[in-house]
């Protein structure tokens, strides 16, 4: 039986087409699942993405950068392997990888979750034969409330905030997070400014036909007002003097990993918003099941505690070496 | 503004007690806040709002108690277990990475919100956690399974709060203190005094915290203890030498002694009455003719001087020890304040005037009594003084106490008045091998450390630590154990040995419990040490070698007995 993919040392390859997924180093085909950095590093000599990745990788990569696309769901040959690409349901544009090498079927799946985002595609089940998933919220305590609920928790905050003239600060990551808030909020409570980070995907987004408010880049113009507003910027800012201005603002941080007491005590922040652009434990589970993979390869995370889970009911599962993302969800 | 009453459609749908939604409410609003007067405000609408046999029970887990014997940590994983059908090995991996166990059952196992048949926190913790203690693991199973049936979603963590105890919620005793006094309209002090000692929402009501009252028949309670600063700075920082008393820093367990009407009470800090471990020193107290109540240190002590804290421990915790304990490690209480005397509150006088008082007191007691005088060490500069601290570790004391003399006894930790002024730390370089996940704050972050030094080209473990990283270093340093992982041995997993830090620790016990023969006093991280790697680290040897200017025999000699009965040190 042809080996369908490989672990190297850059990432999985696949030996029938020669091109990696979402790989580091240098190579000369890096097929890209989406546009966070941790996927989509620089220096390769070629890229194939989803239409709708191409535009974020533009940004990401710089003009430079050899990106061809092609639609969800077409069917191209790589050398000896059939690859297409199928929505992820992570961010605007992100997708899974199938890979069909002499009638055998592997899906790699990228980061992904089952929940509903009306900024991005909806997660697409493929099955197949095996399967590469992700882990990085793979125990029972993540639990995701749909995200209207979400939604209604941050407005409340907000527009509590806005009441006493506090401004609202939100850590969200810059691709994806702070796109799906900014569209999901009540834009009628205050004013919403974003950081520069957060800007130049903007306008992709609702190219995609989102339906974005109207917001302002902080620092432009010196009389901006805060104290009824919401401002989105990424974590990376949060100890940086660029916050200095707002004050005695209260701060919040969206991000599954708000689900844990413990990891938003120990950044200080006022509240954390559970909103996750991953899939929790049951999402995992059932998209496992319901491709009817044979084969189950973890990745990125947790991956112990599901692989054991998955192997006692009955599904051969093992974690692929090497993928340690450790903590970097956070920290980005 | 209290928020407490707002009602929304899910509380109308589905409802636990008031009592419940309230100690929810507070217990999430104290959670949504890092101001230390925000929380105060919290707690303080929260008194005024509950039903005071509901506040009782909040002041009594706040103040640090738990149900004993309610449900074992075990119990809690199977019973999460049961109901949200994982493997108990799966919960315990929830609960390592959560770091909190009432928090992870809170995630695993979700309640129905019914409409509960009984009210208030009080009714609650009557039927749903009291009544655990006397239950087989069944009963308490259902027991359990009835309380979920009425909780809402947002009572599930503060319900198995209660359950697990030990929470604080950010409220330090000296705060939840504050707040019963605004509540009271009375001073905080006398709050701490109600809330010291052993007692209970059964032997205690709020008005008996709140209400001074004449005949208070709990006399025997421990005064909230004056607690000294690390000095950090040079002692001519201080002032003059004279404005200052110094005596040394025994390394024994703090404890203030209660005499009342002829009854003798020994208190630790923990507010444990420990009178029981102790009896020569309870029975020697009674020669003292007054009420009184000392501030001091239990300490062994033999005929041949000061003993070493490691002796001390065999004593602690044995109820009604035997004769063999008693004679072959001798106790003695060192008093060196005196907080009141026949009924008169001494705190507010100036230290010059209890220690005269306190001299005058215990003048009168024999020679190698059990009860005795903390001697002041009377040097004039901080230069001699600064000399005479560097043969603390030979004389078995910790350093130095600087109170100031004019300073009136406070409650707590108050900057200014008491320091410590300790002998420096041993210092030793050892390899990082091993971690576990953290709890609390550092829940989901590798940050419970093994290091280990050198024997014969091999890494043994001698010590644990937890605290002395900075945030950043620590998510440094799970980065790496994350990426160098060589083994798992349940929870703890095995780190490649190439990061080197200085770690501080206070003395060095032989131990046969521990493989590498040592156990190191109160470890922790000085500095994680980039420049150096694995090789570089300390021998056992070396480990050793401090041990031997801590505790060998030859030195038991260098401390005698005065014809007071005080122990000579200098």
């Amino acid at each position: 039986m042809p080996c369908i993919l490989e672990s190297r040392r850059e990432g999985l390859f696949c030996p029938a087409g020669g091109f990696f997924i979402d790989p580091r180093g240098k190579v000369d085909l890096a097929v890209i699942t989406h546009a966070h950095s941790d996927h989509a590093r620089g220096g390769h000599a070629s890229y194939l993405c989803s239409d709708n990745t191409k535009p974020l990788l533009r940004i990401r990569l710089g003009l430079k950068a050899k990106i061809e696309s092609i639609p969800f769901g077409e069917i191209i040959k790589i050398g000896d392997a059939f690859v297409s690409l199928h929505p992820a349901g992570h961010i605007l544009g992100s997708c899974q990888v199938r890979v069909e090498v002499g009638g055998r079927v592997w899906v790699v799946s990228g980061d992904y979750k089952t929940q509903s985002d009306r900024t991005c595609e909806s997660f697409e089940v493929i099955n197949c034969h095996g399967f590469v998933t992700e882990s990085t919220f793979a125990l029972p305590v993540f639990e995701w409330l749909p995200e209207d609920d979400v939604y209604i928790q941050i407005n409340d905050w907000w527009l509590n905030n806005a009441e006493r003239e506090i401004p609202s600060i939100l850590f969200a990551y810059s691709l994806g997070k702070a796109q799906r808030i900014l569209a999901g909020v009540d834009r009628s409570i205050g004013p919403i400014f974003i950081h520069n980070a957060v800007s130049p995907f903007l306008p992709i987004y609702e190219k995609f036909g989102v339906n974005m408010p109207l917001v302002e880049k902080i620092g432009q113009g010196s009389k901006q007002n805060y104290t009824k507003g919401l401002i989105v910027a990424p974590p990376i800012v949060e100890d940086s003097s660029l916050l200095k201005q707002f004050g005695l603002a209260k701060r919040a941080f969206a991000s599954g990993w708000m689900a844990l007491r413990g990891l938003r005590r120990r950044r200080n922040f006022d509240k954390g918003f559970v909103l996750s652009d991953h899939a929790d434990w049951k999402g995992l589970l059932d998209v496992i099941v319901a491709t009817g993979a044979e084969s189950v390869k973890i990745t990125h995370g947790n991956g112990e505690s599901l692989s054991r889970y998955l192997v006692e009911i009955g599904i051969d599962a093992s974690i692929l070496q090497g993928y340690g993302r450790g903590r970097q969800e956070l920290l980005v | 503004m209290p928020r407490y009453c707002r009602v929304t459609d899910a509380d109308a749908r589905s409802y636990w007690s008031k009592g419940m939604k309230l100690f929810s409410q507070l217990f999430h609003d104290l959670d949504s806040t890092t101001k230390t007067n925000a929380r105060l405000d919290f707690l303080v609408n929260y008194f005024l709002e509950a039903d005071p046999k509901d506040a009782i029970w909040v002041c009594w887990f706040l103040n640090g108690n738990r149900i004993k014997g309610a449900l074992k940590t075990s119990e809690l994983r199977l019973f999460a277990s049961h109901f949200s059908g994982l493997p108990v090995w799966l919960v315990e991996e929830c609960h390592q990475n959560v770091g909190d166990l009432a928090e992870t059952v809170s995630l695993l196992v979700h309640g129905a919100g019914g409409i509960p048949p009984v009210k208030g926190l009080n009714e609650i913790v009557q039927r749903y956690i009291r009544p655990l203690v006397d239950m087989s693991f069944d009963e308490k199973r259902d027991r359990l399974r009835e309380a979920c049936n009425y909780l809402r979603s947002k009572d599930l963590l503060p319900f198995y709060k209660l359950l697990t105890g030990g929470f604080r919620m950010g409220i330090s005793s000296g705060n939840l203190y504050k707040a019963l006094a605004r509540v009271g309209k009375v001073e905080p002090a006398f709050i701490a005094q109600k809330l010291s000692g052993n007692w209970n929402p059964d032997s205690l009501r709020m008005d008996d915290i709140l209400k001074p009252s004449s005949d208070d028949s709990r006399l025997c309670v421990p005064f909230p203890f004056c607690l000294a600063y690390p000095l950090q700075e040079k002692p001519e920082s201080l002032g003059i030498c004279k404005d200052w008393q110094v005596e040394w820093k025994w390394d024994g367990i703090r404890a203030q002694l209660i005499i009342n009407a002829g009854i003798s009470m020994l208190w630790s800090r923990g507010d444990e009455s420990v009178g029981h471990s102790f009896p020569e020193i309870i029975e020697a107290s009674k020669l003292i003719p007054h009420d009184i109540c000392l501030d001091g240190e239990i300490m062994s002590w033999g005929s041949d001087g000061l003993g070493s804290f490691s002796e001390l421990q065999q004593r602690l915790g044995r109820k009604n020890p035997g004769l063999s304990i008693l004679q072959r490690v001798p106790v003695r209480f060192i008093a060196y304040d005196i907080l009141a005397i026949d009924g008169q509150d001494l705190r507010e006088r100036p230290l010059s005037f209890r220690r005269e008082k306190l001299e005058a007191v215990l003048e009168f007691l024999p020679s190698k009594f059990p009860v005795g005088l903390s001697p002041l060490v009377d040097e004039k500069d901080w230069i001699t003084l600064s000399r005479l601290r560097e043969e603390s570790r030979e004389r078995r004391v910790e350093g130095f106490m600087l109170k100031k003399r004019n300073s009136r006894y406070d409650s707590g930790r108050v900057k200014g008045c008491w320091y410590k002024w300790k002998v420096d730390p041993f210092l030793a370089d050892m390899v990082l091998v091993s971690a576990q996940l953290g709890h609390g704050k550092r829940a989901n972050l590798y940050s419970d450390y093994s290091f280990a030094v050198w024997r014969d080209g091999e890494l043994l473990t001698v010590a644990k630590a937890y605290s002395g990283l900075k945030n950043k270093q620590i998510e440094q340093v799970d980065d790496f154990i994350r990426k160098n992982i060589s083994g798992r041995f349940g929870p703890v997993r095995g780190v490649k040995p190439e990061l080197v830090f200085e770690i501080a620790f206070e003395g060095v016990n032989i131990s046969n419990r521990h493989k590498s023969g040592v156990a190191l006093r109160f470890p922790r991280i000085k500095r994680w040490r980039k420049d150096k790697t694995a090789n570089d680290a300390c021998t056992l040897d070396e480990i050793r070698g401090f041990s031997g200017m801590k505790c060998s025999d030859s030195e038991r000699d260098s401390s005698s007995i005065d014809g007071a009965g005080n122990l000579l040190l200098f």
